[in-house]
């Protein structure tokens, strides 16, 4: 696939589905394995880098999960096409941005994926829609058994799979998903569900994870221990603790609409409203007028849209996805213009397919 | 109280000792005390392996669990046999150099890893052996399920895709089991 394609690509894991009323986005398991006959990234050269992404090719063409996925090599893309991919949750952040010999692998429907020379020699990663722990647990599994067929994991019996950063030994297994919490924050009680979960050696953190800060009340909760915990355990553990995030909303949600009912439906249908008419809108506007929406999908207040049109247009109306859709660098606020546009156009859909429903 | 140097006998000795320039009290047990030292001295024996340093040295590092004031020297120049990292410089960037660093750094990366997990040991998923022909049932399970959530939702081109997969691997199974 072409990096151009990928804009127009539906992508699994927004999809919608597994939604729990529109709480849950997505869920993803990432794998970290390195291997053993090469020197981990700190120490690694260009050669033993570019040995790493041409064993990870050989193994994937052997199997059968990633026999016809793409390839990117990162330092054959622009700033701007790495940045889209961050975009896309398939690489982190460290991967576009460091340097030396990096890679991308992924799935046609974007929801198996390989980073190479990222942190760890590998990243494997499935990530699938709505609350699906135990198929993302799954889908990566079996990923990593193909591969693990045909290279040589860094292991130890005592450790299990040995990673640079020791935070990561282990299982090597970070799951995590991605939590819409709209009412948690405007109660206040985000505070309090965080400090919950870390005591449960969760942790809560960012829209694109690690060091990045939460946009439009989007959360991801994931594992903080790989040791001495199983894979399968982790797996039950999160879906208990998101199962439990999610009746929390819920009540905060429902309370909300109980005291203040005018003001929620008020506050979901202007923007809904600016959603629809606005001729400028910045990605942090967007993204918080987009969780109002989201809100009002939860609360069964506004029933013409669903998660996957929610989903989908919270990705293309990034800027990366903008600029790339419009051929190439675009100034900030043309941008603006620009997310507007498209999000105004999406709106109108909606409106010419209830019109044409009635 | 137990020798705080073996940590398996019991004291039964106040030995005092001056280690930098600081006069040191360590209650020791019998096969501990300094006339061993002597005895150790006279045995040559390879720097690294812990249960092999010499009493000064062995002092230093129970000084080291005693103040936790900060790493000994050795601890801290320690280096990995594989890539020659050393722990000093694992410290300063967090990520070690390869695999053999968690041999080199066995003792060290024990404690952290407790502290950072909580636990000593892995316990989940093994190795797969290299070479293994891995079981098509998996793969095809899992495709299965996304050929299930394609129709379901009806993303037809992308059932489509999913459906050639599994025809592929199904050929390939039957091909090898015929052979």
């Amino acid at each position: 696939m072409n990096i151009s394609e990928l804009t127009a690509n539906h992508a699994q894991w927004l999809n919608g589905a597994e939604d729990r009323h529109g709480i849950v986005v997505s869920c993803r398991a990432r794998l970290a394995r390195n291997l053993s006959a090469l020197p981990f990234a700190p120490k690694a050269t260009v050669e033993d880098q570019e040995q790493v992404i041409e064993q990870v090719l050989t193994a994937a063409q052997r199997g059968h999960l990633m026999n016809s996925a793409s390839f990117f090599r990162m330092d054959a893309l622009r700033e701007n096409e790495r940045r889209l991919l961050v975009e896309r949750h398939l690489v982190s952040p460290a991967l576009a941005e460091s340097k030396g010999q990096r890679g991308l692998l992924f799935s046609r429907d974007e929801s198996l994926s390989i980073m190479i020379n990222e942190e760890d020699h590998l990243r494997l990663q499935a990530i699938l829609p709505g609350l699906q722990a135990e198929n993302a647990w799954a889908a990566v599994n079996a990923l990593d058994d193909e591969l693990g067929a045909s290279v040589a994991y860094a292991h130890s019996d005592k450790w299990g799979f040995l990673t640079a950063c020791p935070t990561n030994v282990g299982t090597g297994l970070r799951l995590s998903i991605l939590i819409h919490l709209p009412a948690l924050v405007l109660t206040e009680d985000m505070e309090r569900v965080t400090r919950g979960l870390t005591e449960m050696a969760f942790t809560v953190r960012g829209f694109y994870g690690e060091g990045t800060h939460p946009v439009g009340n989007l959360f991801q909760v994931s594992n903080q221990s790989t040791l001495g915990v199983e894979e399968d355990r982790i797996v039950e553990k999160l879906t208990a603790i998101t199962q439990q995030i999610i009746a929390c909303e819920k009540d905060a949600q429902d309370a909300l609409l109980k005291e203040a009912r005018a003001q929620v439906e008020d506050k979901v249908w202007r923007a809904y409203g600016l959603l629809s008419h606005a001729r400028v809108l910045s990605s942090q506007e967007f993204m918080n007028l987009l969780s109002a929406v989201r809100l009002g999908y939860s609360l069964d207040l506004l029933k013409q849209l669903d998660s996957a049109f929610m989903n989908r247009l919270m990705i293309v109306t990034q800027p990366s996805h903008l600029q790339m859709e419009n051929g190439g660098e675009i100034a900030a606020e043309e941008r603006d213009i620009y997310r507007a546009e498209r999000v105004r156009s999406h709106f109108a859909t909606l409106a010419s397919e209830e019109s044409g429903q009635s | 109280m137990k020798c705080e140097i073996c940590h398996k006998n019991d004291a039964t000795t106040a030995y005092t000792h001056i280690v930098d320039d600081t006069k040191k009290t360590l209650l020791l047990c019998a096969s501990c005390v300094p006339q061993n030292e002597e005895k150790k001295k006279a045995v040559p024996r390879p720097k690294e392996d812990e249960s092999t340093q010499s009493v000064p040295e062995l002092i230093k590092k129970v000084k080291v669990e005693f103040n936790t004031a900060g790493p000994s020297e050795s601890t801290e120049n320690t280096v990995c046999q594989g890539c020659s990292m050393t722990y000093k410089q694992f410290k300063k960037v967090g990520r070690l150099g390869c695999h053999q660093c968690y041999t080199s750094f066995a003792p060290q990366l024990e404690r952290l890893l407790k502290r950072i997990h909580g636990a000593e040991a892995h316990c989940g998923k093994d190795l797969v052996e290299v070479g293994t022909v891995p079981s098509p049932q998996k793969a095809l399970e899992q495709l299965r399920s996304e050929l299930k959530d394609a129709v379901d939702r009806e993303e037809f081109e992308r059932a489509a895709q999913i459906r050639d997969q599994i025809r592929g691997i199904e050929v390939d199974a039957e091909g090898r089991s015929l052979r």
